[in-house]
């Protein structure tokens, strides 16, 4: 699998290999347009391995703050005779993961590695970092790390007991989940047969098993879905989604997302940039402004020449149409920006755009869905994306049916990379 | 336009180890690491520290929108005035065109709306810098005087309504402060002040008018209501120029939509506008300090209403451009007048004052109500949370003292 990233890059969270220059920090551009990023770790395996294209058994994702970026590296052993099968049962070591940092505070690659290892990570299944935070998931416990990691403890741990129930997600824990700040524990109540949970800057978006979604944090700008600007303190269940069996959530800054088994795509919350994906008048005034020449405004006939209505706030969730005929399935949110996959492996963004995070080659917002087309372009198959605050992380394949279905495209790496990763 | 520049400069600390940059742990070191490349960018001239500059307002801006106003940690408001600060000078440094001029100001008015003040006000001393910088342009020009004429009101035809004698406020010429305070201020009794404002400089050295506001704040970016009246679906909140707001809202006023600036502390971004007024007297019989006082304007056409609320703390309505129809209602009779549920507009009633619903709200027409026309040069006394209901009749210039 390949990963792809654009929007902020302000720490080299994206461009890792940027040169340092005076009065200048690793990529202080914004990558407008998606661009391949190295997210393979030389210090992975014990031996080092040919680890250009081909290789990777070892399955990837990506978790985000800010200011960083973590690969997260599931480390399924490849097999010794080069068949590109999984590997053997018996050499495949379940959830051994690692975590590999970026940008903010983290070193430059070297031969040693990529300069963001995290030692403490090592078997950990899931991670989630945030400014302050890094907490790591194992089978038997959850820990989490002060960023600084200046220390030799984690700051906070937990034990797990024994989970006999379905396998959560992280940041799904027995009886809760763990929040990006302290408290980290947080309960939650066992009749909800929670699934996934996904949290967002000030509220939180969870499925359930039977399919619902219960919402609960700030709702001052309708992120909650129950039709008023009201807090909840306690789960409460999205009474216009009742009835539908929905399948992922995603929640941003001040907007959440959902889609329905069906492939239906559900946006809710603030839309001051088009993150709903419903026409933004905060959006086109600002686009106004920078065509108007700086004379005397016209910006009031403009608007009277638009019958639609504008949405700043929506309160309850909105099926949005990403494409006519696809369905979505996947979706992630950053702060005030969205991003669907559908099933034929195309993706589309929309929301603030202004650090390029919409990968469409521009720093312009959109409130309407749009495809991004570098990867069609190039042939490959979208198959997953994790949005950062201000940018976008997605994995694609090759879509070239006469590879075999697990290869994955050369790497554009510079030479010098891959002269000393041939090392044996 | 070196000029410009070396103003701006001037008002920084001369070196960079002169420059602090103090915050508490709640602002993330990865944020410190921004603000440290902004400073080194700003005294070594090189590097993109516009993009660095916006990086630190759009950081401090989501901060800003999370959780409500006034939980809102300081720290997060003087990161954005930090930002304001390092985006001012970016637009200052080269040949800075008109356009870039105008963004400066309205970047250190945004800074001065929802930040706090940070390095003695600096974005004060910028702002003035920066309209001295406009003022000689403009007088470079050939046609200054192009936008005076051409800024002639659509004069109002307004019906003014009849006061009743019976249900007229009082209206009492400069009293003493015993007699203010006996005979209106304990009891809580509303009544017009007169000639305790003629002193005024908005009167008498610089009668405020329309030319007279875009010369000292035309460039000044300020909060402006748009929408009949807040509690209606369609209103919101919109940024514009004095100059903006007078030529969409005032000049051409335009019936499908009334603009108004409102409920704004513009003698707080405007000095020169609030060296026109004066703090009534009588303030002091309050409790607070004079630094407690909130001092807002309001500035609009004719037609604009502020919905039948109340606030809590005493009020000085001072009128000094335009006539006001202002009615008043006891707290006592607060049930009568039907407040919204919702906590947050449960100071308003949700009453159309002038043209009741009588069937929703039947015990309305009921409750006992005072009225007046407030003329320039009145000031009304509304005792603390006292209902009132406002609707201007012409173009209106009002300055309210809250105070306790």
């Amino acid at each position: 699998m390949n990963w792809f990233g654009f929007g902020f890059n302000g720490f080299g969270q994206i461009r890792t290999n940027e040169k340092l220059t005076d009065g200048e920090s690793a990529g202080d551009a914004n990558v407008t347009y998606p661009i391949s990023i190295d997210i393979v770790c030389r210090n992975l395996e014990e031996e080092p391995v040919q680890i250009c294209q081909h290789n990777s058994n070892v399955d990837t994702q990506i978790r985000t703050s800010w200011s960083r970026r973590a690969a997260l590296h599931s480390n399924r052993l490849p097999s010794r005779d080069n068949n590109w099968q999984t590997a053997q049962p018996e050499t495949a070591v379940k959830g051994d993961g690692r975590l590999c940092l970026a940008g903010f505070g983290v070193g430059t690659p070297s031969q040693k590695g990529c300069g963001g290892c995290v030692e403490e990570s090592r078997g950990c299944q899931d991670a989630h970092i945030s400014e302050g935070y890094l907490a790591l998931s194992f089978t038997d416990r959850v820990e989490c790390w002060n960023s600084e990691r200046n220390e030799k403890k984690p700051g906070w741990s937990m034990v797990i007991p024994d989970n006999t129930g379905p396998s959560l997600a992280f940041p799904l824990v027995p009886g809760g989940y763990i929040a990006s700040n302290p408290p980290f524990y947080r309960p939650l109540s066992p009749q909800l047969l929670a699934v996934s949970l996904a949290l967002g800057t000030e509220h939180a978006v969870l499925l359930t098993a039977s399919g619902d979604i219960y919402t609960w944090g700030s709702g001052s700008h309708g992120q909650l879905g129950h039709g008023d600007l009201s807090p909840q303190e306690e789960p409460r269940a999205m009474e216009a989604l009742m009835g539908m069996s929905m399948s992922t959530v995603a929640a941003g800054g001040w907007h959440s997302v959902c889609t329905s088994a069906g492939g239906d795509l559900y946006v809710w919350g603030w839309n001051e940039s088009g993150q709903v994906g419903l026409p933004s008048r905060a959006l086109r005034g600002e686009q106004q402004k920078s065509q108007d020449t700086g004379g005397a405004s016209t910006c009031k006939d403009e608007e009277e020449s638009y019958d639609d209505v504008f949405i700043s706030i929506q309160a309850f969730p909105a099926l949005v149409d990403v494409t006519q005929s696809c369905e979505v399935s996947k979706i992630s949110c950053g702060s005030r920006h969205t991003a669907a996959v559908t099933s034929t492996g195309d993706l589309y963004t929309w929301g603030w755009g202004e650090y390029g995070q919409l990968g469409q080659g521009t720093e312009n917002s959109s409130d309407e869905p749009r495809r991004v087309e570098f990867f069609k372009d190039q042939g490959l198959r979208v198959v997953d994306v994790v949005c950062g605050p201000w940018n976008t992380f997605v994995s694609a394949i090759k879509e070239d049916p006469s590879l075999h279905p697990d290869t994955n495209i050369i790497n554009p790496l510079t030479k010098n990379d891959i002269e000393w990763k041939n090392c044996l | 336009m070196a000029e410009l520049w070396s103003a701006i400069s001037a008002a920084l600390p001369v070196t960079e180890a002169e420059f602090p940059l103090d915050f508490s742990e709640k602002v993330e070191p990865s944020v410190v690491d921004v603000l440290k490349r902004c400073r080194q960018q700003l005294y070594t001239g090189s590097g993109r520290w516009r993009q660095n500059a916006q990086i630190i307002l759009d950081f401090s801006w989501e901060k800003l929108n999370t959780g409500t106003w006034r939980d809102v940690d300081k720290e997060w408001r003087c990161l954005y005035s930090y930002g304001c600060l390092f985006k001012v000078a970016a637009l200052c440094r080269d040949d800075a065109s008109s356009a870039r001029v105008q963004e400066a100001i309205r970047t250190c008015d945004l800074g001065l709306l929802m930040g706090a003040a940070i390095m003695d006000n600096i974005l004060q001393t910028f702002v003035r810098i920066l309209q001295n910088e406009i003022g000689k342009r403009h007088s470079n020009e050939e046609n200054p005087s192009e936008g005076v004429s051409a800024k002639k009101m659509k004069v109002d035809c307004v019906s003014v309504p009849v006061v009743k004698q019976a249900l007229a406020v009082p209206r009492v010429h400069c009293p003493s402060l015993e007699s203010f305070k006996k005979d209106y201020l304990d009891p809580q009794k509303p009544v017009i002040l007169e000639g305790i404002i003629d002193h005024w400089p908005a009167f008498k050295n610089h009668p405020w008018s329309i030319e007279y506001l875009q010369t000292v704040a035309g460039c000044r970016t300020v909060p402006v209501e748009v929408g009949s009246r807040y509690t209606d679906e369609e209103w919101s909140q919109t940024l514009l120029t004095v100059n903006e707001f007078i030529d969409r809202y005032i000049v051409v006023k335009d019936a499908s939509s009334l603009g108004y600036l409102a409920q704004h502390q513009l003698f707080d971004q405007v000095p020169e506008l609030k060296d026109d007024i004066r703090i009534p007297d009588y303030c002091c019989l309050g409790e607070g300090d004079e630094d407690d006082i909130t001092i807002n304007a309001w500035f609009g056409p004719g037609g604009t209403v502020s919905p039948l609320h109340q606030d809590p703390q005493q009020n000085f309505l001072a009128q000094v451009v335009g006539r006001k129809y202002i009615r008043l209602y006891s707290p006592e009779d607060t049930e009568k007048l039907y407040p919204h549920q919702l906590q947050l507009l449960h100071n308003t009633s949700q009453v159309e004052v002038e043209s009741p619903d009588v069937v929703r709200f039947p015990e309305f027409v009921k409750a006992p109500y005072l009225e007046c026309v407030l003329q320039p040069g009145e000031v009304l006394f509304i005792p603390v949370k006292h209902w009132h209901y406002v609707r201007s009749l012409e173009l209106s210039f009002s300055v309210s003292f809250w105070w306790s």
